[in-house]
Formats: C-alpha cells, sequence, structure tokens
C-alpha cells in the first residue's frame, strides 16, 4: 500500500480550455463595453435609439447586463476557475469533454441570447430575460460544468480544498439553485411563456436570485480567482487562513438574506424587508474580509504595485469591490434607499462593482495568464499601464456622474414646499435638470471602452509574437491514499477541507437557511391573493398589451410600485398594495425610474395622449427622452395567441372562467373595436382596431383603476 | 492582534502558501457591532414598538392634510370679481400664457384651439365658461374624461393667472380649430 501510495503520476493541464474562455472573455467584453455606450448614448439623446425596434433601449439594456455579466463575467469566471482549479488540484479536468461542451455551450446561449433579445424575446425578470429554451439550455449546461468539477475534485492530487476552491463550490451550487428556482414557467409559445409566481412573490424570488447573481456570480467566483491569482502575481503567502474561513462562511451565510433590500417600502411584508436590511449591514465586514485579505497578502510587494499592472489592476479592483461592498450595506438602510432607489445612485454602485472589480480583477488575471498560456511575454507592460489610467479614469467619471444624478433627481422628487406643494411636480423636470449628466456619464464609459480597446490590441500582438505548437508541460505527483481522519489534520476546518462532500453540503445548507426562512411563509401565505378583492383580472387584450410592455422592456425606464412616502404619493397617488399585483405574471415593479411611476397612469390622459405620446413622446411632452415606438402603430395583434395565453394564466390559477376562455379571440377583437373608436372619436386616424398600439393603450389604461373604484379589501 | 507572519505548515497549494495571522481586531470588532445593530433594529421594530413604514407614512399624510387645511381657510376660494381684476392685470396674464405654455399645450394645442382636449377658445363650454368655473375645471379637473387637477400641482400665483389666460383665449379663432364642445356660454 505504502509503496502504491508514493508512486508518482504524470499528467498536463488541461490549458486549451483556458484558452478559449480567455479569448472569448475578450471578445464578449467589447460587445458589452459597446452596447452599453450606446444605451448610455440613448439615455443622453433619445435618437441614439433610431426609431428601430431592435435597437430601442428596452431592449437593450437586457442585452448590455446579460453581456456584461454572462458572457464577459461567466466567460472570465470559468477562464480563471480552470487554470486555477486543475492546478490547486493537481489533476487534470475530469473530462476534456464536458470542458468543451461547456465552453461551446455557453457561447451557444450567449449568441441565442443576442438573438432573441433584441427581438423583444424576453421574460421580463432583470437578469434573467432569456426565455425557456435558452434558460434550460442554461441549467444543462451548468450541471454539466459541475459535474465535471466535481469530477475533478473526486480525482485530485491535492488532500485539501484551498480556499479559492471553496468558492468555486459555493457559485456553483448556488448559481445552479438560483437559475432554476427563479425560471420555472410555464410556456405559451416556443418564445413566451409566464412565470409560475405572480406579485409579490414574484418579486421575492426575482431579488433573491437578482441580488444572489451579484453575490455568487459576480463576488464568490472573482473572490476565488482573487485567492489564487493574486498570491501567485504577488508571490506572497495569504495573509490569514483564519480570516479566510470566517469571511468564507460568513459570506455565504448572510448574503443569500439581503435580497429584499431591493425591495424596501414596497408592497412586500415588512418583515421581509427587515430581514433585507439588517442581513445587508451584516454583510459589509465578510465582503471586506476579502478585500483585507487581499490587501494585506500584497505586504512586502507595495513597491512593485506602482510598476506591475497586474498588481495594480488587482489593487485597484479590490479597493472599488470595498468601496462597493460598503455602498451596498449603505444602500440597505432603509432611509437612504427612499431616496437612492429608482435613481441613477443605483446605477453608480453597480458600475463601481462590474467596471472597478469584476472588470479590474478580470483585466488583471488575463495580463497575468496570457503570456503564461501562450508561453510568450506581455507585448507591452507600458500599454497596459495606459489601460489602467484611462480604465480608471473612465469609472470615477462614470461614478461621479450617476451620484450626482441619482442624488439630485432623489432630492427633487421628494421636494415638498411650505404649502404642502411638489416643488417639481412635472417629472420631465427632474429628468431635464440630470440629462447633461447622462452625456458625462456617456463619456466615462466611452473612455473604459477605449481602454479596453488599447488592451485587446496589447493581447492580439502578444498571441500574434506567441510560439506556434506550444506543447502542454507535464507533471508529476502521487496520487492520493484513501482518507482518513488521520492524515486530514486535526483542527476541525482543516479535517473539512478534506471532505469535499460534507463541505458541499455544509455549504448548500447555509445558502438553503436564509431562502427558507424568507420564501417559505411568503410563498404559502394566502394574503396576497385575496381574489375576492376588487382587483380583477386583465382582458385577454390588457393581458396581450402588458406583454408587449414586457416585450419593449418598458419596465426598465418606469417603475409600477408607488412607496409609502408622502411624496410620491402626492406625485402618483396611494401607495402600491400588495393584491394589485396578485395577477401579474412577471410582477411589474421595476427597479428604475427615468420615467415616472406608471401604477396608477390609467385614467390620468384621454386614450389620445397615450397614442401621440407613443408615437412621438416630444409630441406632448417637450424634452422627454423616451424612445418612440412607432411600430407599435404598425405591427398586428396576434389575436390568435390570446386564447394561449389566458389558458396558461387560467392554469396557474388566474380566475378566468370556461366562457371568458372559448370565446378569449372574439372578446379581445371586440375589445379592440372598442379603443380604436374611441380614438377615431378624439381625433386619431387610419385603421387602428388590429394594431398593437390598441392593446397596449388598453393596458395602460387599466392601470392602478381596480383599486381606484374599490380599495383591496 | 500582532501579526505573527508564521507559515502554516502543509498549507501550500501550487506555490500558494498560508500565514497564521488572527483577524484584524477593528474588522472582527466591527462585525460584531453590525450584528448587535442587526438584532436591536429587528428587536424595536419588529417585535417592540418601533412604527411600521405605513404608520409613519399615515403619521406624515395626516400633518401634511393639516397643514392644508388651515391653509384652505385661510386663503378663501376666489369670487369671479376678483379673478376678473387678474385678466386686467397684464403681468398675471403673462404668467399665465407661460403656465399653459409648459403645461396645457400638450392637450389644447398651442393657441387654445384643441386637441386631445377641447377647444378653449370658442363660446362653448362643457363645465361652464364662467371664471370660477374654469377655475373649478383647472384646479380639480376631470379625472375620467382625462384632464388632470392642477390644484397640487401650480403655486396660488399660478392658478388664476392661467385661468384668466384661457379667459384672454376666448374669441381668438385660431386656424384649424376644433369643433365646439358642450354649450354656448350665456352672455
Ligand atoms: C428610456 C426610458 C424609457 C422607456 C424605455 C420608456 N419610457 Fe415611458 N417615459 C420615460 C420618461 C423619461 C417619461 C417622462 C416624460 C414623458 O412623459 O414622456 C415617460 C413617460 C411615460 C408615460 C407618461 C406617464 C405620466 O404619468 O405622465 C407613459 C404612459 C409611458 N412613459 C409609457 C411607456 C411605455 C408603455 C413604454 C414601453 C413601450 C415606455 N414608457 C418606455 C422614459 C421611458
Ligand atoms: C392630458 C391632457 C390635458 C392637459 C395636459 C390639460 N388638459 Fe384641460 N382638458 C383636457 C380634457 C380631455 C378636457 C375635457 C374634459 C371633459 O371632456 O370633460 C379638458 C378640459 C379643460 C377645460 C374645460 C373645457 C370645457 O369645455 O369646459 C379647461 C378650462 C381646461 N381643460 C384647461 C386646462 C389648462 C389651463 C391646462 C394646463 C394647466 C390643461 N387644461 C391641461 C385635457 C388636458
Amino acid at each position: 500500500m505504502l509503496h502504491d501510495e508514493q508512486k508518482m503520476e504524470t499528467f498536463s493541464y488541461d490549458d486549451a480550455i483556458v484558452r478559449k474562455f480567455v479569448l472569448a472573455t475578450m471578445v464578449w467584453a467589447g460587445v458589452a463595453f459597446l452596447v452599453g455606450l450606446i444605451a448610455a448614448l440613448q439615455l443622453a439623446d433619445w435618437r441614439f435609439n433610431f426609431n428601430l425596434p431592435w435597437l430601442t433601449f428596452g431592449r437593450l439594456r437586457p442585452l448590455h447586463t446579460n453581456a456584461a455579466i454572462f458572457a464577459f463575467g461567466g466567460n472570465a469566471i470559468f477562464a480563471g476557475m480552470y487554470y486555477s482549479t486543475q492546478r490547486l488540484l493537481k489533476t487534470r479536468m475530469a473530462s476534456d469533454a464536458m470542458s468543451r461542451f461547456h465552453f461551446w455551450g455557453w457561447q451557444a446561449i450567449i449568441v441565442s441570447a443576442a438573438l432573441t433579445l433584441p427581438f423583444g424575446i424576453t421574460i421580463g425578470k432583470e437578469y434573467a430575460e432569456l426565455e425557456w429554451p435558452i434558460a434550460l439550455a442554461i441549467n444543462i449546461v451548468w450541471v454539466v460544468f459541475g459535474v465535471n468539477f466535481f469530477k475533478t475534485i473526486a480525482q485530485r492530487r491535492e488532500r485539501h480544498l484551498y480556499v479559492a476552491i471553496w468558492f468555486y463550490i459555493a457559485t456553483i451550487i448556488t448559481v445552479a439553485l438560483l437559475h432554476v428556482v427563479n425560471t420555472i414557467q410555464i410556456p405559451v409559445s416556443l418564445w413566451k411563456s409566464y412565470p409560475i409566481y405572480a406579485g409579490v412573490q414574484d418579486a421575492l424570488v426575482q431579488w433573491w436570485y437578482g441580488h444572489n447573481a451579484v453575490a455568487f456570480f459576480l463576488t464568490t467566483p472573482f473572490l476565488g480567482l482573487m485567492y489564487y491569482f493574486l498570491p501567485k502575481a504577488a508571490d506572497k503567502p495569504v495573509y490569514s487562513y483564519r480570516l479566510s474561513i470566517i469571511h468564507f462562511w460568513a459570506l455565504v451565510f448572510i448574503y443569500i438574506w439581503a435580497g429584499p433590500h431591493h425591495l424596501l417600502y414596497t408592497a412586500l411584508p415588512e418583515w421581509a424587508q427587515t430581514l433585507g436590511m439588517i442581513f445587508s449591514i451584516m454583510l459589509w465586514a465578510p465582503s471586506w474580509g476579502g478585500m483585507v485579505n487581499g490587501l494585506l497578502t500584497l505586504r512586502g510587494a507595495w513597491h512593485r504595485v506602482g510598476k506591475e499592472p497586474v498588481l495594480k489592476f488587482f489593487v485597484a479592483g479590490l479597493t472599488f469591490y470595498g468601496m462597493a461592498t460598503l455602498e451596498g450595506p449603505l444602500l440597505a438602510i432603509k432611509s437612504v434607499s427612499s431616496l437612492a432607489h429608482y435613481t441613477d445612485w443605483i446605477i453608480a454602485h453597480v458600475h463601481g462593482g462590474t467596471l472597478g472589480w469584476n472588470g479590474f480583477i478580470t483585466f488583471g488575471m488575463i495580463y497575468w495568464l496570457v503570456p503564461r498560456l501562450w508561453k510568450t511575454k506581455l507585448y507591452s507592460e507600458s500599454l497596459a499601464n495606459v489601460h489602467f489610467w484611462t480604465g480608471f479614469t473612465g469609472i470615477i467619471i462614470y461614478m461621479i456622474s450617476m451620484w450626482s444624478a441619482g442624488i439630485t433627481q432623489g432630492l427633487m422628487w421628494r421636494a415638498v414646499d411650505s404649502t404642502g406643494r411638489l416643488m417639481y411636480p412635472d417629472f420631465i423636470e427632474t429628468v431635464l435638470r440630470i440629462a447633461p449628466l447622462y452625456w458625462v456619464r456617456a463619456a466615462g464609459g466611452a473612455l473604459y471602452l477605449v481602454s479596453f480597446l488599447i488592451m485587446a490590441y496589447n493581447i492580439t500582438k502578444t498571441i500574434a509574437s506567441a510560439p506556434k505548437n506550444v506543447k502542454a508541460d507535464v507533471f508529476q505527483a502521487p496520487r492520493l491514499a484513501p482518507s482518513s481522519n488521520q492524515n486530514l489534520g486535526d483542527k476541525p476546518h482543516r479535517i473539512l477541507e478534506g471532505l469535499p462532500i460534507v463541505f458541499t453540503v455544509l455549504t448548500l445548507l447555509a445558502v438553503a437557511v436564509g431562502t427558507v426562512i424568507e420564501f417559505v411563509p411568503t410563498l404559502w401565505a394566502t394574503d396576497y391573493v385575496n381574489t375576492g378583492s376588487s382587483i380583477k383580472p386583465y382582458t385577454g387584450l390588457q393581458l396581450h398589451g402588458r406583454d408587449l410592455y414586457v416585450r419593449e422592456g418598458c419596465y426598465l425606464c418606469h417603475s409600477q410600485m408607488i412607496r409609502p412616502i408622502l411624496s410620491e404619493t402626492l406625485r402618483y397617488g396611494d401607495y402600491s398594495r400588495a393584491e394589485e399585483s396578485m395577477y401579474d405574471r412577471p410582477f411589474q415593479w421595476g427597479s428604475k425610474r427615468t420615467g415616472p411611476d406608471l401604477a396608477r397612469v390609467g385614467g390620468k390622459y384621454p386614450d389620445l395622449w397615450h397614442f401621440r405620446h407613443m408615437m412621438n413622446p416630444r409630441d406632448v411632452v417637450n424634452g422627454s427622452l423616451m424612445p418612440s415606438y412607432p411600430w407599435i402603430f404598425r405591427d398586428k395583434i396576434d389575436f390568435a395567441v390570446i386564447p394561449k395565453k389566458i389558458a396558461v394564466m387560467k392554469f396557474l390559477g388566474t380566475p378566468y372562467n370556461e366562457q371568458e376562455l372559448a370565446l378569449a379571440e372574439a372578446t379581445a377583437r371586440a375589445e379592440a373595436q372598442a379603443v380604436a373608436a374611441s380614438l377615431s372619436a378624439q381625433g386619431a386616424t387610419g385603421k387602428l382596431e388590429d394594431k398593437e398600439i390598441v392593446a397596449l393603450i388598453a393596458y395602460l389604461q387599466r392601470l392602478g383603476q381596480d383599486y381606484k373604484k374599490g380599495g383591496v379589501k | 492582534m500582532t501579526d505573527t507572519d508564521k507559515k502554516i505548515e502543509g498549507h501550500a497549494y501550487d506555490g500558494i502558501e498560508e500565514l497564521d495571522n488572527g483577524l484584524p481586531s477593528w474588522w472582527i470588532n466591527g462585525f460584531y457591532l453590525t450584528i448587535l445593530f442587526a438584532g436591536l433594529y429587528f428587536g424595536y421594530y419588529m417585535l417592540g414598538s418601533g412604527p411600521a413604514l405605513v404608520d409613519e407614512y399615515n403619521t406624515s399624510r395626516e400633518t401634511h392634510e393639516q397643514a392644508i387645511a388651515t391653509k384652505k381657510s385661510a386663503r378663501p376660494v376666489a369670487s369671479e370679481e376678483q379673478l376678473a381684476a387678474s385678466l386686467k392685470d397684464p403681468g398675471k396674464v403673462k404668467l399665465g400664457a407661460s403656465v399653459y405654455a409648459s403645461k396645457c399645450i400638450a392637450c389644447h394645442g398651442d393657441r387654445g384651439q384643441g386637441g386631445i382636449g377641447p377647444n378653449l377658445t370658442d363660446e362653448y363650454w362643457i363645465h361652464g365658461g364662467n371664471l370660477t368655473q374654469i377655475m373649478k375645471t383647472v384646479s380639480e379637473g376631470v379625472l375620467d374624461k382625462g384632464m388632470p387637477p392642477w390644484g397640487a400641482v401650480l403655486t396660488a400665483d399660478e392658478l388664476p393667472a392661467v385661468v384668466a389666460f384661457v379667459n384672454s383665449l376666448i374669441g381668438t379663432k385660431p386656424t384649424a380649430a376644433k369643433a365646439p364642445q358642450g354649450v354656448r356660454a350665456k352672455e
């Protein structure tokens, strides 16, 4: 036995897959940043929407966020994970075929996102927009990735798992859980589905997902990368093993609870909001644990930071991480949220995290990896420094402009004079005040894009100079003997590090606690689904109009959630109640008010006003930056699909009766006739009764009406 | 905690070693502090007597309504004569014109000729053409017909001013005017 244990095995690492992921990261980064810049320009000047459906802001923004998070961020973490996992476990990936399946599957998902989102094919839940066939494909690819990863752990030649691997484990299992639970939906057709959750419940599940996508897609894997690449690049030991342990478990346990901080002052039950707030505050130290451990690891190497671009990117990235994770808990305080929520302050916050933390860690990692993967030298260190400083300036400009925009607009929304009158009753006034800052932001974003192009040039040149046909290095290590408590160690956590299955189960438990405690009371409660109240289901035409609202991404600029705050009810009407959205699949509470809240817009304006406004908002509101929607006036309503939609909604529990279902199409046509007739009577021209605009107006005019008529109980 | 900077034996992963340092004390104390805060906050607002968000809102709403009510009784509704007086004040009419340009044009047209809303230049009125009646329509709106209420939006100066301006439009006979609606005002 003993002899066997010592026997050396020879192996090599699969670096081909890492090279693939690195190149994919570079390609998608360019796409994500470019689309972001276009979206920024669209807010500075509506003409950048070009009046084209597939370029309009509401469809482009999901493309930008998906490309940035899942295409750029995703490929970056996979590159780093495949590189470091093999080395930290002293083994090749369990299956090259699975690795390749993961790579090509992921790229295919990204391409299908790029081919569907611009056409308005979307579920309408932020960061989970991809329709059900793609969502399903994500689940499959992720599971293959996970199986490959855990099989690799099983055949490792290193007894204990290093902290980076802990973070990877947390990432893989939690992302799977989040994505599967959030995208349970019933298809209406190949490219349209409705989530099984509605209203409050959908909101809770969505932001549990949304917030933890940030946590387990943009934080834990990047911390894992940091724990590998930073000590490697600095050639220094990790500052504190104990800190790694404490902040890892605290982070994983606490993060999952914090989702409801996206829903403060909404119709979500207040106990859940409070949990979201206090857990966010407790998240500050565990987050900073990672930053502190990283920065203190650099003790004795600080003199090199000025010279070496890799370290510079890591230091700045960690600092941005520290800023974002201090700002996050601050924003999660209810009173701060009441000012900041729905404004550009949140946009500043997320870009500090993504451009600063995710971007810079990735860039640092790539500058370190590429020369090693291609066995050559970086083409130009000084260009990398130029990249750093231009990118850094871009981020600072971006954040300062959006902080000012957010705080200015938030203060204007709430300003009430001594007579109890809103000081800026016209929403557009508050938009025009910050519009110049949208140009400044676009300039910051452009700078970041330019800095990236410098990197792309540098990396291309580096790879071009690489020798052809590099041979993989060969390594030797003894295979592991079967584990026993003795050879695992004497401290409990050390033993745990040698027991991957137990470790994984404990991690799963850590994320399950918060999930269960927040979900169970909310998902099982019937308070939010009072079918006896005055809130009635949408008619077929309104439902169809609602889907157009989702298709055009109106929810990315408009909220439908009036908070119980005086300045808000003065502006929009009584605050929103949970029951009002009980038939909303998906919920439309929104997260950003580039335009005003629409929860009670029904009846506020005549049909003709909406008609003109949708054709060109500037015809009725001077200086509006909302896009024009001319195609909605050309495209025809697909009446035939309405019965199918009603059927799925009925299946999900919306109380439509058999007759409503049977007559759905005819009823919808009659409704459309009525709206068209009212429009014509007010002076609109053209054959309108089969055009989408009629359905959209029917939906907008319904908003808030039931509540105004009858309250909720 | 002073750093010992001792390397932990057996901890080496692809050349990465780990030190035996403890937790920075400011860090761990900060962590405890946030936990303490969280506990107290939860205790006060969820288990104790802390007000719910909606309670806080209701209080602020009541204060607001009382303030408005006292303001209202202090400022009696303008009479027909008082409003008529402001018609002669060119400053008022000018202020009214600028309010009209920013808030009313979208629906009533740049010259009052009508569009989404009715023509304001003819002698026909849906809700009455007396100054007090116009004042009431403008101030309270016609909610189910899409005429917004402006009472809470315009200032105490702007409201009579825009009424004066609307009155000045009567009889201007703009081109492309919308057909009259409502009943003819008595001379
Ligand atoms: C780029 C952000 C943006 C998008 C996308 C957007 N809007 Fe708007 N919307 C605005 C802004 C800004 C305003 C305020 C100025 C105005 O009334 O045009 C507004 C105003 C409105 C109003 C008037 C609300 C009120 O109370 O005065 C309605 C209704 C509306 N939008 C509907 C929509 C619909 C429907 C869509 C999707 C088809 C949509 N918006 C998409 C920005 C946007
Ligand atoms: C959103 C569109 C809209 C805006 C903006 C608007 N109105 Fe109106 N207004 C209407 C509609 C629609 C009616 C007709 C109501 C009815 O049919 O009962 C109307 C009616 C009126 C009337 C009564 C006309 C009558 O025949 O009795 C007056 C006076 C009036 N508006 C003044 C104003 C003034 C002053 C402003 C700006 C401060 C304004 N409106 C802004 C839509 C609007």
